[in-house]
């Protein structure tokens, strides 16, 4: 597969504090690949220099192959949705989405039937002409996901766009995510801080700590061979705790 | 900066002017004034006989009616918020009313009242002057009040109650209770109430002025040094020693803030039902209420008389008097300033605190902290700040400066209002923008705005109610051309024309409340826009 993104000797400090030491991967075209590790470890850094709210100190960043590392973020073609939706709460559902089609010459004059058809596709037509406030949680996270897609994106990052919901509807929302990626064909990168979504979503899982990559490999990998210890600690035994008490409430019959 | 590649462009025109902006009207000024009071003796001043009873007086007056406008607000606002008494909100409301009139107003509501002819004095053949300290504290007592009552009801309405229903759940008696969660909790707010209502109370000059009689207060012992005698020196170090007590309030409010730790959650139950509590508490209030009228009402009554007290008929002469002396010219002044002020003050409180609550960067916590100092210098003292920095250019004495000067005077509390509802906005909102290919202008214009206008619409209403009412700093500024209406209540009331005074503080009344019922209307419809998404909430929440 073609490689749609990649980053190259990122280095990047807050306050003189290093949170990225030199970090170098490849996203690969249609890919959805998973950044997972403890807080503070650097993901939402890597994500916001990718898309370009952020300069990194050093290194590079490559879209298809060309040099994007200063190009401003509106002209990346990609796009961004946050944990906690970052909608437009004075606009209605319609608004959200058809708001920056119409800043674009091309789009302006269909604007409206391209937001509406977005919106169908996440299944909130009959919110339509709602305010986001009136709306779920995960009905709102699917405003952001719709206005995200209205741009037509090449790539989307989500940073943990679950957690602030409940988990029935993380389990609905990953289901289309999911869907939405089948049918929209785009490359996503996704932040979670939940080892059993990222096995359950990803084409491949890269494990962070402490500013640095300890592996980047398919979740079949990871759990075959756990590239260190921190690796089989912070996701291997997380995950068995997780099934374990899973377990627990499941009734066995010998 | 460098992480930000989308403030590039904007920032750079944009903190130049505020930076000039806050050099020119509040530092530069202000450095003026102290290097003034080099040009005299400031010991010789300060050991002199005059600064040192002022200095007693203004102490003795100011901190009498501190304690009691604290105590009454307190009492008020416990009465509005936490009984269950009839009609709690319209007499909430009408408890602030007195903050729509100048101070200088309530000075001449207690010389209407209790003067030599006051309308009490001769209905209940009192005697004895109003003039002085008592008179100072009176006016000074119903000045304060609805400050004092704003703020308590503030710190009550965000006051946690759920530690109350656990204690009453565990049977801790009332007594304890008011012990262990009411004063740990209120301590600090109280102190900062003091505080404020203090500043307030010592740094003003219109009830002194009215009623003071012959007790000197370093505010008006300022203004005859400055105006009366031209001695700019004595007056720089009165004025330097005004802002003591405004910066002590100041920085006590600073490092309290830090550490207060509010909850979020805040749980709010009505008190349950105690018939006996809230008849006393309706009692209580509809007496601080009927108070708060009397001067209102001494005002109708004199100007709405022929002439009191002789002839008590129904007339509009006085009014007619009134206009003949231009106070219709000087009331489109101070709606032209006042509207100035508002619309100007506005824009720039909102940008600066946009600057420092939306924006990353190096200084903003400084900038953050010289925008809210603003609220620490009294008006007397930036009057003649500016006098001494302005004095001989070109923009002495237009209508510019004067509206310059009460942006500066009355910029802190917009500026906090902006800064506090746009921190709680999405921070995020610009950046998505960003992702979108829509520029931060474009979605401070169609989201950030849109989302504030309350905020926006409150803010605009402080600067013009109180432009419309302050007289501290523009009575050094003004020349006959720019002079607003509020300055004439002076004029008339060493003329003794008290009539034309009256009305002046009547229609200075009208304007404001206008505005403040515009704005509650305003905010009802909103509010009525909102109601299906309170509903559902409520529907889900069943
Ligand atoms: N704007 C900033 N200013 C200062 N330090 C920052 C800033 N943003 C991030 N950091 C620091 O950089 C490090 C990495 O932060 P980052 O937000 O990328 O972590 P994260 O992996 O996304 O964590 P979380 O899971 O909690 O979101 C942290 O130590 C954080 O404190
Ligand atoms: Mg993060």
């Amino acid at each position: 597969m073609r490689v749609k993104l990649e980053a190259r000797d990122l280095v990047h400090s807050f306050n003189r504090q290093e949170a990225l030491h030199r970090i170098s991967f490849e996203v690969r075209e249609g890919e959805f690949l998973s950044i997972l590790g403890p807080s503070g470890c650097g993901k939402t850094t890597i994500l916001r220099i990718l898309i370009g709210l952020i300069i990194p100190d050093s290194g590079r960043v490559f879209k298809d192959g060309r040099d994007i590392t200063f190009l401003p973020a509106s002209r990346r073609n990609m796009g961004i949705v946050f944990q906690n939706y970052a909608l437009f709460q004075n606009m209605t559902v319609l608004g959200n989405v058809e708001y920056a089609l119409k800043f674009d010459k091309e789009k302006k004059a269909r604007s409206r039937s391209l937001a509406e058809g977005i919106i169908e596709q996440v299944g909130l037509t009959e919110h339509l002409h709602k305010k986001p406030y009136k709306l779920s949680g995960g009905q709102q996270q699917r405003v952001a996901i719709a206005r995200t897609l209205a741009m037509n994106p090449q790539v989307i990052l989500f940073d943990e766009p679950m957690s602030a919901l409940d988990a029935a509807t993380r389990l609905t929302l990953r289901e289309e995510l999911k869907h939405i990626q089948k049918k929209f064909q785009s490359t996503m990168i996704y932040i979670t801080h939940d080892q059993e979504e990222a096995f359950a979503l990803s084409d491949r899982i890269m494990v962070m700590d402490k500013g640095g990559i300890e592996q980047l490999d398919t979740p079949q990998r990871i759990l075959a061979e756990p590239g260190t210890d921190f690796v089989r600690d912070f996701v291997l035994n997380n995950l068995l705790i997780k099934t374990k008490s899973l377990v627990k409430y499941v009734k066995v019959e010998p | 900066m460098k992480n930000r590649p989308s403030l590039r462009y904007f920032s750079g025109p944009f903190k130049a002017f505020l930076g000039i902006f806050l050099l020119v009207s509040v530092l530069l000024p202000l450095l003026r004034m102290f290097a003034n009071i080099g040009s005299v003796d400031p010991l010789a001043i300060i050991a002199g006989p005059r600064f040192k009873q002022a200095v007693i007086h203004s102490l003795t007056a100011s901190a009498a009616a501190t304690v009691i406008s604290v105590a009454l607000a307190w009492v008020f606002a416990l009465c509005t918020l936490r009984t269950g008494m009839r009609f709690r909100e319209i007499l909430g409301v009408f408890g602030t009313l007195p903050m729509l009139i100048p101070s200088i107003s309530h000075g001449m509501g207690l010389v209407f009242l209790l003067g030599a002819n006051g309308l009490l004095t001769r209905l209940f053949n009192l005697s004895g002057s109003i003039y002085g300290l008592k008179g100072i504290v009176l006016g000074s007592v119903f000045y304060a009040f609805p400050v004092a009552f704003l703020m308590f009801s503030d710190i009550l309405k965000y006051q946690d109650c759920s530690p109350y229903e656990a204690a009453a759940v565990l049977g801790i008696p009332r007594r304890r209770q008011f012990f262990s969660i009411t004063l740990p909790y209120l301590r600090r707010p109280l102190v900062s109430v003091v505080f404020a209502v203090f500043t307030l109370i010592i740094t003003d000059y219109g009830v002194p002025l009215i009623v003071g009689g012959r007790y000197a207060t370093l505010p008006t012992l300022m203004y005859q040094e400055v105006i009366g005698l031209l001695h700019f020196g004595e007056g720089s170090v009165i004025g330097a020693f005004l802002l003591i007590p405004a910066a002590a309030a100041f920085i006590f409010d600073l490092l309290s803030r830090d550490r207060q730790s509010q909850g979020f959650v805040i749980q709010q139950t009505l008190p349950r039902k105690n018939k006996f509590r809230d008849a006393a508490a309706l009692g209580y209030c509809l007496a601080v209420c009927f108070l708060i009228a009397l001067p209102i009402g001494g005002f109708c009554l004199l100007v709405f008389a022929a002439k009191y007290p002789v002839d008590m008929s129904f007339s509009l002469a006085n009014i007619e008097r009134t206009l003949q002396m231009k106070a219709g010219r000087y009331l489109l002044n101070s709606l032209l300033i006042a509207s100035g002020t508002a619309v100007l003050g506005t824009g720039i409180s909102y940008a600066l605190a946009y600057w420092t609550a939306r924006t990353k960067g190096r200084f903003l916590k400084a900038l953050h902290l010289i925008s809210i100092t603003s609220l620490a210098i009294p008006g007397l003292v930036l009057g003649l700040s500016y006098v001494l920095f302005f004095k001989g250019s070109f923009f002495y004495g237009s209508f510019a400066i004067l509206i310059l000067v009460n942006i500066v005077h009355f910029m802190a509390s917009p500026y906090l209002m902006a800064y506090n509802s746009l921190g709680k906005l999405n921070i995020h909102l610009e950046e998505v923008g960003q992702t979108l290919g829509v520029g931060r202008f474009f979605v401070i214009r169609d989201v950030i705005i849109p989302q504030t206008r309350i905020t926006i619409l409150e803010m605009l209403s402080y600067f013009f109610v109180n432009c419309m009412m302050t007289i501290s700093a523009v009575s050094f500024l003004a020349a006959s051309r720019n002079r607003p209406v509020a300055l004439l209540i002076t004029q008339f009331e060493t003329q003794l024309f008290f009539e034309g005074a009256a009305f002046v503080s009547v229609l200075i009344l009208a304007c404001n409340l206008t505005v403040k019922i515009l704005i509650y209307l305003y905010k009802r419809k909103e509010n009525y826009r909102d109601q299906p998404k309170r509903r559902e909430k409520q529907r889900a929440a069943a």
